[in-house]
């Protein structure tokens, strides 16, 4: 039987993109369709909304390290 | 900025709020003028007129902005309350607001002719802010840096806050409260906010009450009025330290000479009071003559007091560890403690013979940062904070021919001990017997009674065993009271270290000296305690328009990561992270290119990197001299020495160690591969390697200064942060995202993905087996842990014990000090790796039997067991 699922095909940087399968592959592979190339991915139209959140955090922490700021002396 | 932010307001709030047209655009309605326009509070104050509080409540009606206005109305209940004397208490209200939260204040009424005004002020942290496009700007500048501490400086607004200590100075050097208050208010476009003028009565008001002196190496709190000496005891804090001496709880009264002394003239040329009204060339001359006679008039003054005008001084003791306690209580309740050194009328301590050479030219703001530490005739303790490269050493100098006691100078290596003492014979005509050193290799005491010690924080700090030597020093350093002591780069000592050098050597007046007064870890705030407050901040723009310092283009060049080193990355823990993006190739092409670029300029240029793996690499890949901390001292001097004359060698790499210490006029260019985090600190003194360059008198002469960033990853952010205090300086980034042509580049590095891949996995491999390899401490406190087994800290690192041995080994074999290490690194590293992992307990233990593994194994245990 042929099984169809809905997608969207996702344009992005190619940094972006990396983020995005990595999110990808820590949580059991359950966004991404079909990795196209460089830029474009191809992402289960339901999960869209939960990767763009998890994309969003990951962002935010790019620019906002945890790690506190050292000085040495 | 102001004008981006300007500009949204009125647009937006009549786009989201939907108001009707006549509202909707109070702007225009009101006039404006250019150069209003620069600025964005006044705008905000500009649409003030009779619909706001109809605006105000629409825009309460508008739904998507509910949360916003629910803050404001919060915040302005809370503002209103405090600002009854505007007779407008109701706020405006629009889109831009809730982004000032409760930092707007645009309910202040402003000044019919505020335009021809140059400060704004905010109320609550007392920050005045200064339009330097202002006609009055100059005189503003000339007030402001008087009362106020300059916070940030960049073209068209200045920034300045008034803090406690900045209004002690004003008031000490002659600014009565009246004059502060009037002044301000004669600049500000609104009138003085009640609270300021409240601050500067109340921190005025008590200045100069109460002093600290050092009397027979012993610290006083002194006072001429007992009362207030009284209200100081019965506080909790300060009355517990008091030192109780044979039992009576008087004061000690004693008589002091009046300050009748300063109105002689003779002496004030010399103390520098009048420094900066005099042309440093016919200052000097006159000096010589001028020390008997002034000597004269100083015997002939004390004979004086001591028959009449005597004044009673009344005092108490407090112990050498409290001093700083003492000093912070005083200031919370509103007693600041004066720490002057009234050294003309110092008899006690011998007088040392020194005097600036004749032909010594001081800068205009080398006088002026003087001026502020003599500004009474007296020398007060503080800070003065000049960038890399204009000249504190000189200031210092200076300042020890005007105190003409004894001096002690502490710096942060060995290296600058030996500059100073140089310094010091250059610039003045001090014998060189009375300059001795104290460091590990040379401990030297001046010849006559009195003179000057210069030695290292750590020779004074170090509680580790001594040498019968340096202790039999330290007592002598110990027993004696100094008349100036000089900090030198005072931002990077820690604040224990700073305590235990002022509890042990006592000196009647301190000066700081750095370029950049910063620290992460927000400590420098104990510096104002420990030393003193901030006398004098130069402004780097400004000195670099004179010349004094190079002029200088700042750029952040942003290097985008390959897909699969971002894909790494993301992987990576931090450490790997970090070497990740230091080792990005599009990073390491426009490093290549940059080179390339600028050597063709005829610059030199230095690399900076903090990641030692990446330092090694680039340097090699590129063929360029690096120098790191594990570079010997001979081969640094060469390769120093070839880099400064050797047209061939252009491009040198450096790591951490390179930050301050070293000294290269030659340098006009500088790349920054990868840096510490976001220490501030860390770029404003590399900048400093440039600052100097000796070709910045040139017509159209720039140095560059170039941050490589990899795009995308934690770099950016820290990046950000570490400009900060750059900017603040007046300092402009600009940030190039594509370098032009870079692909042209002839053996452009790591060109096809190929070579990318190759690089990637060598970074990966060769980073996970020596990644603890790589910690470098900094040149200046590392050393004394770093000493193979010296000192309990080897002992400790239980991990280190085979680099440990190993490092033993070839300290003993003297293959220390080879180079062949940096041939072959990755080879070393594997070998050390290979040692680390299999066999804990030294070398050889691969193939071991069954007894000498369960012999390791109980050894392991107790070892963990111990930890």
């Amino acid at each position: 039987m042929v099984k169809a699922v809905r997608g969207v095909l996702v344009e992005c940087e190619p940094a972006i993109k990396s983020i995005l399968v990595h999110i990808d592959s820590t949580h059991h592979h359950e966004f991404i369709i079909e990795d196209l190339d460089e830029t474009h991915l191809f992402v289960k139209e339901t999960m869209l909304h939960v990767l763009k959140s998890k994309l969003e955090e990951r962002l935010k922490e790019t620019y906002r390290p945890e790690e506190p700021l050292e000085d040495s002396d | 900025m102001p004008p981006k932010r300007k500009a949204p307001p009125g647009q937006a709030s009549a786009a989201k709020a939907g108001r009707a047209s006549a509202m909707s655009t109070p702007g225009p309605a009101t006039p404006r003028s250019l150069d209003s326009s620069m600025m964005s509070e006044a705008d905000e104050d500009f649409d003030e007129d009779v619909t706001e509080a109809q605006r105000e409540r629409e825009a309460m009606l508008s739904k998507e902005a509910d949360e916003f206005v629910n803050k404001f109305t919060f915040g302005g209940k809370r503002l209103q309350g405090q600002s009854d004397d505007s007779g407008r208490e109701v706020r405006r209200y629009d889109a831009a607001t809730p982004f000032f939260r409760k930092r707007d204040f645009s309910h202040l009424p402003l000044k019919p002719d505020h335009q021809n005004r140059p400060l704004w002020i905010d109320p609550d942290n007392c920050t005045v802010v200064l339009e330097r496009f202002n006609p009055l700007a100059e005189q503003a500048t000339d007030f402001l840096i008087t009362i106020a501490e300059p916070k940030s400086r960049p073209t068209f607004l200045h920034e300045y806050a008034l803090t406690p200590h900045s209004l002690y100075a004003a008031v000490s050097v002659g600014l009565r409260p009246r004059d502060i208050i009037n002044t301000l208010e004669r600049f500000l476009k609104t009138s003085l906010p009640d609270v300021v003028r409240k601050k500067i009565e109340d921190h005025t008001r008590s200045f100069g009450k109460v002093k600290l002196v050092l009397k027979h190496n012993k610290y006083f709190v002194e006072s001429v009025d007992a009362e207030v000496l009284q209200t100081l005891l019965k506080d909790k804090v300060i009355g517990a330290l008091r030192v109780h001496g044979s039992g009576s709880d008087k004061f000690t009264t004693s008589y002091a000479p009046t300050m009748g002394g300063l109105v002689i003239p003779g002496t004030q040329n010399a103390a520098g009071v009048h420094q900066a009204n005099l042309k440093p060339a016919e200052k000097k001359p006159g000096e010589g003559g001028g020390a008997s006679n002034e000597a004269d008039l100083f015997t002939a003054l004390n004979e004086e007091d001591d028959d009449d005008d005597k004044e009673a001084v009344h005092a108490f003791e407090i112990s050498d560890a409290n001093v700083e306690t003492v000093q912070k209580r005083c200031l919370d309740i509103g007693y600041p403690i004066l720490e002057e050194y009234d050294f003309r009328n110092d008899d006690v301590n011998p007088n040392l013979e020194i005097d600036l050479r004749p032909n010594t030219q001081i800068r205009p703001y080398q006088e002026k940062s003087l001026s502020k530490m003599f500004g009474n005739g007296r020398a007060k303790s503080g800070i003065i904070v000049l960038p890399c490269g204009a000249g504190k050493t000189l200031v210092g100098i200076t300042a020890a021919c005007t105190i003409k006691k004894g001096v002690i100078v502490l710096c942060t290596s060995s290296m600058s001990v030996v500059q100073w003492r140089q310094e010091f014979l250059k610039w003045s005509n001090i014998n060189p017997d009375d300059v001795a050193i104290f460091t590990a290799e040379s401990k030297n005491k001046f010849s006559g009674s009195t003179g000057i010690i210069v030695t290292t924080y750590s020779m004074v700090t170090n509680s580790r065993e001594r040498s019968h030597d340096s202790k039999k020093m330290m007592d002598f350093l110990r027993g004696r009271e100094w008349g100036l002591m000089l900090l030198d780069e005072v931002h990077v000592v820690p604040a224990e270290m700073f305590r235990r050098v002022i509890s042990s050597i006592k000196s009647h007046s301190k000066l700081g000296l750095t370029a950049t007064l910063l620290r992460e870890d927000d400590k420098i705030s104990h510096l104002n305690f420990l030393i003193g407050p901030k006398l004098y901040e130069a402004n780097w723009m400004e000195l670099s328009q004179q010349g004094h310092i190079a002029k200088v283009q700042c750029a952040e060049v942003w290097c985008p990561m390959p897909t699969e080193f971002y894909d790494e990355y993301l992987r990576a823990n931090a450490r790997m992270k970090r070497t990740l993006y230091a080792m990005n190739p599009r990073k390491f092409q426009a490093c290549q290119y940059l080179i390339n670029y600028h050597e063709a300029r005829g610059d030199k240029i230095i690399v900076f990197s903090d990641e030692l793996y990446s330092l090694k690499q680039y340097a090699l890949k590129l063929k360029k001299v690096f120098i790191y901390g594990g570079t010997s001292q001979a081969e640094r001097m060469q390769v120093l020495e070839n880099f400064q004359h050797n047209p061939e060698v252009n491009t040198l790499f450096l790591s951490k160690i390179g930050d301050t210490s070293l000294d290269l006029p030659e340098a006009t260019c500088l790349i920054q591969i990868s840096s510490h985090f976001g220490s501030r600190r860390q770029e404003a003194q590399r900048l400093g390697r440039i600052l100097r360059a000796k070709r910045r008198n040139d017509e159209g002469f720039n140095a560059f200064f170039y941050s490589l960033v990899s795009k995308d990853t934690q770099e950016m952010y820290y990046s950000s942060k570490r400009q900060a205090f750059l900017v603040d300086q007046g300092y402009a980034f600009k940030v190039i995202t594509q370098l032009a042509n870079i692909e042209k580049t002839p053996d452009l590095a790591f060109a096809t993905p190929q070579e990318s891949r190759e690089l990637l996995q060598r970074t990966l491999v060769d980073n996970e087996r020596g990644a603890e390899d790589d910690v470098e401490t900094d040149d200046l406190f590392g050393k004394p842990g770093r000493g193979g087994g010296r000192g309990g800290n080897g002992r400790k690192n239980n991990g280190g014990g085979v680099r440990r041995t190993a490092g033993m080994l070839s300290e003993l074999a003297g293959g220390q000090d080879m180079a062949y290490i940096e041939q072959n690194k990755a080879a070393n590293k594997a070998l050390k790796g290979k040692g680390g992992k299999k066999g804990a307990g030294g070398g050889g233990a691969d193939g071991q039997s069954k007894f000498f593994k369960g012999l390791q194994r109980e050894k392991d245990k107790s070892r963990a067991r111990g930890a």
